[in-house]
């Protein structure tokens, strides 16, 4: 087989295998966002979350309207997993949002977080203002390279 | 009475549309400020449905109210004001040809100015207790307009979606118009920023609009908009929106 052919060959099982990356990728996001952000077994809601990886840190945030502040709970469920959980003030009813052909009640926020990088999840941190839960988790620190 | 505008966008009037009003966009965006201001404008003006948007562009989706159903890009109006909303987040690649046609309606209507009502991310967001609002606008006028009135103008730096489409075409037509950015969250709803918003917008046109309440139902707003705050988010990544934190390289 000449050179370039094989060439050819490589260059088409590389797209080949990031069509399939995306299309991987577009399912699962998909997958993540059609349903629904309630669970009215478990009576949970899922919280906005945002996931910020930096340098030193990784910062997750939520959106916690409506929640006993003693209720919060951020629980490290796995080593690039954590769990955050709060109680709400009050119960909310679908009948609240004006909604009235779905029954049920919410009374908490609930959801895990997947963090993307390697994380000391035993040194996290976190901080409630203005509605706002942020959990800062360092991350872990690999071998420095000499510079010449 | 309906109003063709292009193949594909129609917008549908259901009352007589005032001639020379004001007119405020309040689309899906960062922190869902422009929604949130408009919808509270809306609600306290006491501003009826007279047109909704009728395109295939936006996802099959009817909105029920009392049973009744609505397209979800909607205008409100009074005699001398125009709001748009839509209940359902843009989806980006329609996103030119909603804000192109709401335009050219909008000078059809002979709009007086448009209000373009926004958020602007910033990082320390939960460390300020009062966001503060820059504005942007498409005539050197109106940045005087706004220096008197003590509003920060927002000198440089990117615009990305359904505001910064207003602003460009409604330089291109002529037609006068402001944006109103509040300092908020990217991703969270956020009504404080949308208070803020509103008493800045005040400050430029006649409406008497008491925040107290938006503030005081803040923590029920974020809950009932976290749905639309996600799938906007969604819309705001494929519009690569966060080229607003970049710094523009010609001065």
């Amino acid at each position: 087989m000449s050179t370039k052919r094989r060439k050819d060959l490589f260059e088409l099982m590389r797209n080949y295998f990031k069509d399939w990356e995306t299309f991987a990728d577009e399912l699962l996001e998909s997958a993540r966002i059609e349903r629904p952000s309630w669970d009215i077994e478990s009576c949970c809601l899922e919280p906005l979350c945002n996931v910020f990886v930096s340098a030193d840190e990784v910062v997750v945030t939520a959106d916690l309207p409506n929640i006993n502040l003693k209720s919060i709970r951020v629980e490290a469920i796995d080593t690039d997993t954590i769990e955050i959980k709060a109680g709400m003030k009050r119960k909310i009813r679908f009948h609240d949002f004006g909604i009235t052909h779905r029954e049920g009640e919410l009374n908490s926020f609930r959801c895990q977080v997947n963090i993307p990088v390697p994380v000391d999840v035993k040194k996290m941190k976190t901080k409630f203002k203005r509605g706002i839960l942020e959990v800062r988790i360092p991350r872990k620190k690999g071998y420095k390279i000499k510079v010449q | 009475m309906k109003v063709s505008l292009s193949e594909t966008i129609r917008i549908v009037e259901r009352e007589s549309i005032p001639s020379n009003a004001i007119m405020f966009h309040g689309l899906p965006d960062v922190g869902l400020v422009g929604l949130i201001a408009t919808s509270y404008i809306i609600s306290e003006l006491n501003l009826a449905e007279i047109a909704y948007v009728d395109t295939d562009l936006m996802p099959p989706v009817i909105v029920l109210h009392d049973g009744l159903p609505h397209a979800p890009l909607r205008i409100f109006g009074n005699n001398r004001l125009l709001a748009v909303i839509s209940e359902i987040a843009i989806p980006a690649n329609s996103v030119h040809a909603i804000m192109r046609a709401l335009t050219e309606w909008g000078k059809s209507k002979n709009v007086r100015m448009v209000l373009s009502i926004g958020g602007l991310p910033v990082e320390n967001r939960q460390d300020l207790t009062e966001p503060k609002v820059f504005g942007a606008a498409s005539h050197r006028e109106l940045i005087r307009l706004l220096q008197e009135k003590k509003l920060e103008i927002l000198r440089e730096g990117y615009m990305v979606g359904p505001q910064a489409l207003t602003m460009r075409y409604c330089a291109e037509k002529g037609i006068l118009a402001i944006a109103f950015l509040a300092q908020s969250y990217y991703n969270y709803p956020d009504p404080e920023a949308a208070a803020a918003a509103i008493k800045e917008v005040a400050k430029i046109v006649d409406i008497k609009v008491d925040v107290s309440q938006l503030i005081q139902k803040g923590e029920e707003i974020r809950l009932k908009a976290r749905d639309i705050m996600k799938r906007t988010q969604r819309e705001l990544t494929e519009m690569k929106k966060s080229q607003e934190y970049d710094v523009p390289y010609v001065t």
